[in-house]
Parts: structure tokens; sequence; C-alpha cells
């Protein structure tokens, strides 16, 4: 069975390919860069299509008999109609699979099982990095509004901090967006 | 407030009664809290309708009911509470293409078999989905010429922004898309406008709001705010007055991002062939009329079953029922004349007179 794997993150499709390369039964093609889904289907004559659900050109796959109506084969979106709950994990993972052959269907849902479960790790750690970016990028903003602070109204640091706290209380808001808006105020009346 | 409601839109100017809603704190007024989810395809959205990963979205009414009729799947449970716009759409074609079709100033679709002809390899055209107004209205307009769209042509998906590239690059002979691809097309000197589609159907549905069923079901009250949010930000963007901020709006790079100009052309007051209207003219009525017309069309190009009962397809998506109460609400139209639109002058149906279809036809 021939799987096209159509994921412009390099790294991703790479786990993805590798981890079905274990089934022997299964042969595992790529989308060129650049290439059209609709363009690599026709091609490659893959049976089962896996497509990461950002992709714009997507939509070339629905319906594709109704506008291709005489030589393209049909394609069709795989759904597990009796497990639902694994549709929604499938679509908020954002990965989604064709089944690119008539009958009889092949058995997909281990293949896309496999995905899910590549695509659900890589946004984690996507994730997990951003939001390590953005505590790091909090704290400097922070440590540049004490030093405003420090220096201009002659605080001490702890106090510089207190007072970014104590503003923030007062407001319900952020420290950060306290000390964002100070780092503002102060470039605006530099200019 | 209760859980955020999460509702789906592609970048495109249509999308507009959202991000204005959004942005003038219309959701806020009605005690919303909207989570505007920017997608890259339709496939997304109706897939996202479809599992409960969104909660509503800005549709085309054709993949709304395709995929309730289970044409992309299993029969999706989704409904058409609102209309959210109207026209907009071009059939444009190559230069070439063009001046052949308009020669001896005849309308070009009678010239189209002539052109046909001509061609070595079959033209190719491209739209924005299978399931668009986009398609088959240029599959009408195309039947109309006497040409089978099946048999005479190639049909091509492009997402929208990419279609006046690939004209450019001859990879298509032409395409159906919204604005402003049209008036880009003729600007960059690549192809021409052939009919902006409100000639082939006067005020035509374009884009709905679409829920899904049983979020709609569990949720009458958020659903009620939700529409009469939208209703007032669709009376704010059909002004014209109005279309500078709102196509300043529509720019914002961490929005949509969308090129101000060519939207201010699109808007209401503005230069381009096809205007979009969001309000005047009912635009905000989900015509059940309208259902069946899309419905027929599928029907007719073998999508759907002849058995398919056409009737009670569009009775069970689109649902001017579950708007009555906001129209109402918002001092608009009196809830008990709403049945009464249906079928009159003001939301007329294609011009089968002028568009007499001349190619294949089921019905």
């Amino acid at each position: 069975m021939k799987v096209l794997l159509a994921d412009d993150d390099a790294e991703r499709s790479g786990a993805v390919a590798h981890v079905l390369a274990a089934d022997p039964d299964l042969t595992v093609v790529r989308l060129r860069l650049n290439q059209s889904l609709a363009e690599a289907v026709d091609a490659l004559a893959p049976d089962v299509v896996l497509v990461d659900m950002a992709r714009p050109d997507r939509d070339a796959l629905d319906g594709i008999r109704q506008v291709a109506a005489h030589n393209a084969r049909p394609v069709v979106l795989f759904v597990d109609e009796d497990d639902p709950a694994f549709m929604e994990e499938a679509i908020s993972a954002g990965v989604s699979s064709y089944n690119a052959i008539g009958m009889p269907p092949p058995d997909v849902k281990p293949i896309l099982r496999a995905a899910v479960a590549l695509f659900r790790r890589h946004r984690q750690a996507r994730d997990d990095l951003r939001q390590a970016e953005d505590r790091l990028n909090e704290r400097s903003i922070i440590d540049r509004a004490k030093a405003v602070l420090i220096k201009q109204r002659r605080m001490s640091e702890p106090d510089a901090y207190k007072w970014l706290r104590r503003k923030a209380m007062s407001g319900s808001r952020r420290i950060v967006d306290v000390a964002s808006e100070l780092i503002k105020d102060m470039k605006g009346d530099a200019g | 407030m209760s859980e955020p409601i999460r509702v789906g839109l592609l970048r495109l100017v249509d999308s507009a009664p959202i991000i204005v809603a959004q942005a003038n704190g219309l959701f806020r007024n009605q005690g919303l809290d909207v989570q505007i989810h920017i997608e890259p395809s339709w496939s997304n959205i109706v897939d996202k309708l479809s599992y409960g990963v969104l909660d509503a979205a800005v549709m085309l009414p054709p993949l709304a009911l395709a995929a309730c009729a289970g044409l992309r799947g299993p029969k999706a449970r989704l409904v058409v509470p609102l209309s959210l716009s109207q026209g907009g759409n071009a059939i444009v074609a190559s230069n070439e293409a063009a001046v052949s079709l308009t020669e001896n100033g005849a309308a070009p679709r009678l010239r189209l078999q002539e052109w046909l002809h001509l061609q070595q390899n079959r033209p190719r055209f491209a739209v924005v989905h299978a399931f668009s107004t986009h398609n088959l209205l240029l599959r009408y307009w195309l039947a109309s010429g006497g040409v089978d769209p099946d048999r005479d042509i190639e049909t091509v998906v492009i997402p929208p922004e990419n279609v006046v590239e690939a004209l450019a690059a001859g990879d298509i002979t032409g395409f159906c898309a919204g604005a402003p691809w049209g008036d880009v097309a003729e600007r960059q000197g690549v192809g021409r406008i052939l009919i902006g589609t409100s000639l082939i159907w006067p005020f035509h549905p374009e884009k709905c709001l679409c829920a899904s069923e049983a979020w709609a079901d569990a949720n009458p009250e958020q659903l009620n705010h939700l529409l009469r949010a939208v209703l007032r930000a669709q009376i704010s963007c059909d002004r014209p007055e109005e279309a500078p901020a709102i196509a300043a709006l529509l720019a914002d790079p961490n929005g949509l991002g969308l090129p101000e100009e060519a939207s201010r052309a699109a808007l209401p007051g503005g230069s381009g062939a096809e205007l979009i209207r969001f309000y005047t003219r009912e635009a905000w009525f989900p015509a059940r009329a309208h259902a069946r017309w899309f419905l027929g069309q599928m029907q007719r190009w073998g999508w759907l079953e002849d058995q398919t009962d056409i009737n009670a397809l569009a009775a069970q998506v689109y649902r001017p029922d579950l708007l009555a109460p906001a129209v109402e609400g918002e001092g608009l139209y009196p809830a008990a004349d709403l049945p009464a639109l249906e079928g009159t002058a003001m939301l007329p149906m294609p011009d089968d007179e002028a568009f007499a279809p001349r190619g294949r036809n089921r019905s």
C-alpha cells in the first residue's frame, strides 16, 4: 500500500515516514516541495494520503470527483463514523487522511493514529519552546523596566520590582504588561 | 461569561462582518466571548464544524449543503441561520480567450461553443472549491452557452490568492473567484472579467454563517446574541462611509492581512467590477429557495441522487426560524413576517430566461 505524505515540515514528516516505514506493507512517498496536492495524487497514484491540515491546497482534494469528473481517481476523506472522538483528536492535532482507492478500503486507522501521535508530540514540543521563549522575553522586559526605574527614579532594585507589582495588582494587569508600557512611555518621551 | 464561542473564517473580504463585530466590541456588548480562528482552507472549516472543534464559521452555502447531504463523508449536521453576503464573484479569462470570446461585441457565453472548437486542449478553469457558489455559477453560465462542463472543459481547485498567478503562468484559461481577484487580474493585465456573477444571478447569496447543529441546539441564547452582533456588523459593513476603516481593519497584519486597496474596491461604494453587499436587499436572509437552487444544481450535475428530497434537506439546513428572535430583537424585521420573504421580488432567482440552459440538463 502506497502512502503519500503531504507535510512541508521536514522534521515532522521525516518522523512520520520513519514510523510508517516499520510496516513492510507500506511504501511512503513524500510530496515534493512546491508540488500541488492534486498533482501529486495524480502523478504518484497513492492509496492513502496523509495531509497536514495547515495546507491551503487541501481544498483541491475535497470533492475531486465533482470538479474532475472523468479522469480522476476517487479521493475520499477518511472518516471513522464509529469513533467521533478519534476524528476530533485527529482534527485538533492538525492531520487528516484520504483514501485514494475504490474498493476495498484499506485499513487506514492505524496509519492515521501514528500520524496523529507524532503531530501532537510535535505541536507539544513547539508550544513548550514558545512558552520558554515567552518566559525569557518577559523576564528581560521586566529587567529593562526595573533598570529604567532604578536610573530615573533612583529606586533600589527590590523597590522597583515592588513598584511594578503594586501597579499591576491595582490595575488587575500582568507585571510584564505594566513593564512594557513603562518602557514604551520612556521611548515616547525620548523621541 | 461562559465558554468562548469559536468562530472560523478564511482570509477573505466577505469575512468582514465577523472581524468588524470583534473589533468594534459588538460581541462583547452582547455578553459574548468570541474567539476567531483564521483557517487555511474550506475543508478545515467544515471538518472542524462537523467534529465540534469550531462552533460557527463563515461558510460557502453549497459546501454546508454538500456536507449535510453526505457528499464528503458521513452526513454532517450543520445549520445556516444567517446569510452573510451577496455577490462579489467574477468569471475571468486570459486576454487571448477574452479577445476571442468578446469578438463583435457579442455576449461571451454565446461565443463559447465556437471558441471551444478552436482550442487544441480542453480549456482549464479554476474555482476555489468544488462545492462553491463559484463552481455552480460558472457551470450554470457555461451550460447556458452550450458547454458541458464535465466534457468540454477541465476544472481545477486553486486557492483564490493564487488564481491570478496561475492565469499569468498559463496554467489555467480562466477562473471564477471572489473579490478582489477579478480586478487584480485586470489591473495586472493578465486577464479580463467576462461577467460578474451578479449579472447571472442578481443579488445572489455568497457566504453564510454556519453553525454546528449540536452547538446551536445546546446554546440557543448564545446563538441569538451571536446573530444580533453579526447583523449589527453587517449593517455597518454595508455603509460606503465605513468602507475605508473596514478595509484598513482587514489589512491588519495581525488579523487577515488583506491588500487594503483591493478590499476597498470590493466593499460598498468601491470601484470594483463586482461589489459585495452585506445587509441591504435582505442580504442577511437565509432563504430556503437559495438552498433549493444550490441543491438542484448539484442534482443537475449528478452529484446528488435524483431521489434526494431537496425540500427536506433545504429546510433541515437553512433555518430562518433561528434568526427570527434576533432580527425582531434588533428591531430590524418583524419575526412573523419572515416566512413571507421567501420567493419575493426582493430575493430574485437566477435569470433562467436570459441564461436558458443549453447544456446537459437532467431535471
